[in-house]
């Protein structure tokens, strides 16, 4: 009786085996039903007839949709990449790298203020055009350095950091040129977008105000 | 003539116990092997347009080659153009305003960016797996992303300098300092475009910061799980992950049974990359569809 011990423990470990089995057996009937039940939510019952048939309702919905693209040149900013994109409809006419914002935070050490500073995402249209372009320095710009915030607005101007041209498209955000040439194609900035030469200048040729930027 | 003793019957017994043992533990692992494969919850299948289970890939390359030979019927075309309506209707609603929404096509395996109904960026998943109670066709929003390392945002220290404050130890680019320069005098090979940018070791939060792996949390209760790369690491947990989707997951839900069984979804990629670039793209509170064409 004393060497039939392993025998018990041989049974015990059958059943659990055993046991175990069924209910794996018992789960994939189980999926098995909740795979049905997939194909029931995506099956789609027909509009009752007499109304608009499925294939105009196709066209329609799909030119409402068209209409909301934008018509004409419009300007794509890769964040993630760094690359920006000239296109008119599904055509690009124009690409290359740029800077975009460093997502770092700035906190003013001497009051409440902090600065995240990305490059805001989603769809913007240009604001404003401007040629020789002077950089009215922020509080931040300041504070980043360590100086003191100057009272007067003249020392807050600042000549030949913001390339030839400037597009502004709201709350203080550009896309204008860079010094930084050699940082193209990497988050450095901000929050504006920082182009090079050339291509800044195409996009300022082509572009109005008004034109559509999706920065992404 | 060896006389056959009482012990040696029970041995004998002994034995064949043993064997008996080891054969029904060998045909229960083959069953297991079998059945596995329909533990898969739901894959969706590149080729079908049906959600399937993922044990049944074979039987639906069969299926897409009965449909190659045979044109689809008109029901079928019909029931396409329905679902395909359902969908442009929940897309037209994100169209009209200015924020970017995704789009999940759990058909072709792509995940979009898309905004005004246009296409801004998009991933191809090596492998989508979806499990747990389904949701219907309708506009999601994205609660939270959950990383084992989130990314972390550098603070700047006042005086000391930012990114561009690294730059400037650099003699070969212009800064705001000698900003006076004329940038056309800048013709050192560094500072054109494509230069050595990516050597610089940035404070910046990058596309390379971002995790390979982490949840996507939606409003619908959906987790969507990310998962990326190649190697020995990543083996190594798809394997464990496996386990647990194949086994423990569809047992965990019998046994819930009662309980409401969340929607789960896992999105592989064989590049690390495009999981980072959805962590990127997907801002908190995006909005977007998944839908099966």
């Amino acid at each position: 009786m004393k060497n039939e011990w392993w025998k018990w423990l041989l049974a015990i470990f059958s059943a659990i085996y055993v046991a175990g089995a069924v209910l794996v057996a018992l789960a994939i009937i189980d999926n098995q039903k909740l795979t049905s039940e997939w194909k029931k939510v995506y099956q789609v019952q027909p509009e009752p007839k007499g109304r608009i048939s499925p294939e105009a309702q196709n066209a329609a919905l799909k030119k409402k949709i068209q209409n909301y693209q934008p018509k004409g040149v419009y300007i794509m900013i890769d964040s993630a990449e760094n690359k920006y994109y000239l296109k008119e409809g599904n055509k690009i006419l124009k690409e290359g790298l740029v800077s975009t914002g460093s997502g770092e935070i700035l906190v003013d050490p001497n009051g409440k203020r902090s600065w995240i500073f990305d490059t805001p995402k989603g769809e913007f249209f240009v604001k404003s055009k401007i040629q020789n372009p002077y950089w009215v320095k922020p509080d931040w710009a300041f504070i980043e350095e360590g100086e003191p915030v100057p009272k007067r607005m003249e020392d807050r101007v600042e000549g030949g950091v913001l390339g030839d041209y400037a597009l502004g498209f709201g709350n203080g955000y550009f896309l204008h040129g860079t010094l930084y040439t050699r940082l193209l194609g990497r988050n450095v900035t901000h929050g504006c977008v920082r182009f090079a030469d050339k291509d800044l200048e195409a996009v300022f040729k082509v572009s109005r105000i008004g034109t559509k930027i999706y920065i992404f | 003539m060896k006389q056959v003793t009482a012990s040696d019957k029970k041995r004998n017994l002994e034995k064949r116990g043993f064997s008996l043992f080891f054969s029904g533990c060998l045909i229960l692992c083959l069953i297991g092997s079998l059945v596995q494969p329909a533990l898969a919850g739901i894959e969706a299948d590149h080729v079908s347009n049906r959600v399937i289970a993922g044990g049944q890939q074979k039987k639906a390359e069969v299926k897409k080659e009965l449909r190659a030979a045979s044109p689809a019927s008109p029901n079928e075309v019909g029931s396409e153009l329905l679902i395909e309506n359902k969908f442009l209707e929940k897309e037209l609603s994100l169209a009209k305003n200015q924020k970017y929404y995704f789009v999940i096509n759990l058909k072709d395996k792509k995940i979009e960016l898309r905004v005004r109904g246009m296409l801004l960026k998009s991933w191809i998943a090596s492998q989508i797996r979806c499990s747990g109670q389904p949701w219907a066709l309708s506009v999601i929003s994205l609660n939270q992303k959950s990383a084992l390392n989130p990314p972390e945002r550098k603070m700047i220290r006042p005086g000391e300098g930012d990114t561009a404050g690294l730059v400037e130890q650099d003699p070969n680019i212009d800064d705001k300092a000698n900003g006076n320069k004329s940038k056309k005098e800048n013709t050192s090979p560094d500072s054109q475009l494509g230069g050595s940018s990516e050597s610089f070791q940035l404070e910046a939060l990058e596309i390379t910061d971002m995790p390979g792996n982490y949840e996507l949390i939606f409003d619908n209760g959906l987790q969507v799980s990310v998962r990326a790369g190649a190697g020995k690491g990543p083996k190594l947990s798809r394997l464990k992950e496996n386990l647990s989707w194949y086994i423990f997951l569809p047992v965990k839900n019998f046994l819930m049974k009662n309980k409401t069984i969340k929607p789960r979804m896992i999105l592989y990629f064989d590049l690390i990359r495009d999981a980072q670039g959805i962590y990127w793209a997907f801002i908190d509170g995006i909005q977007g569809i998944i839908w099966l064409p």
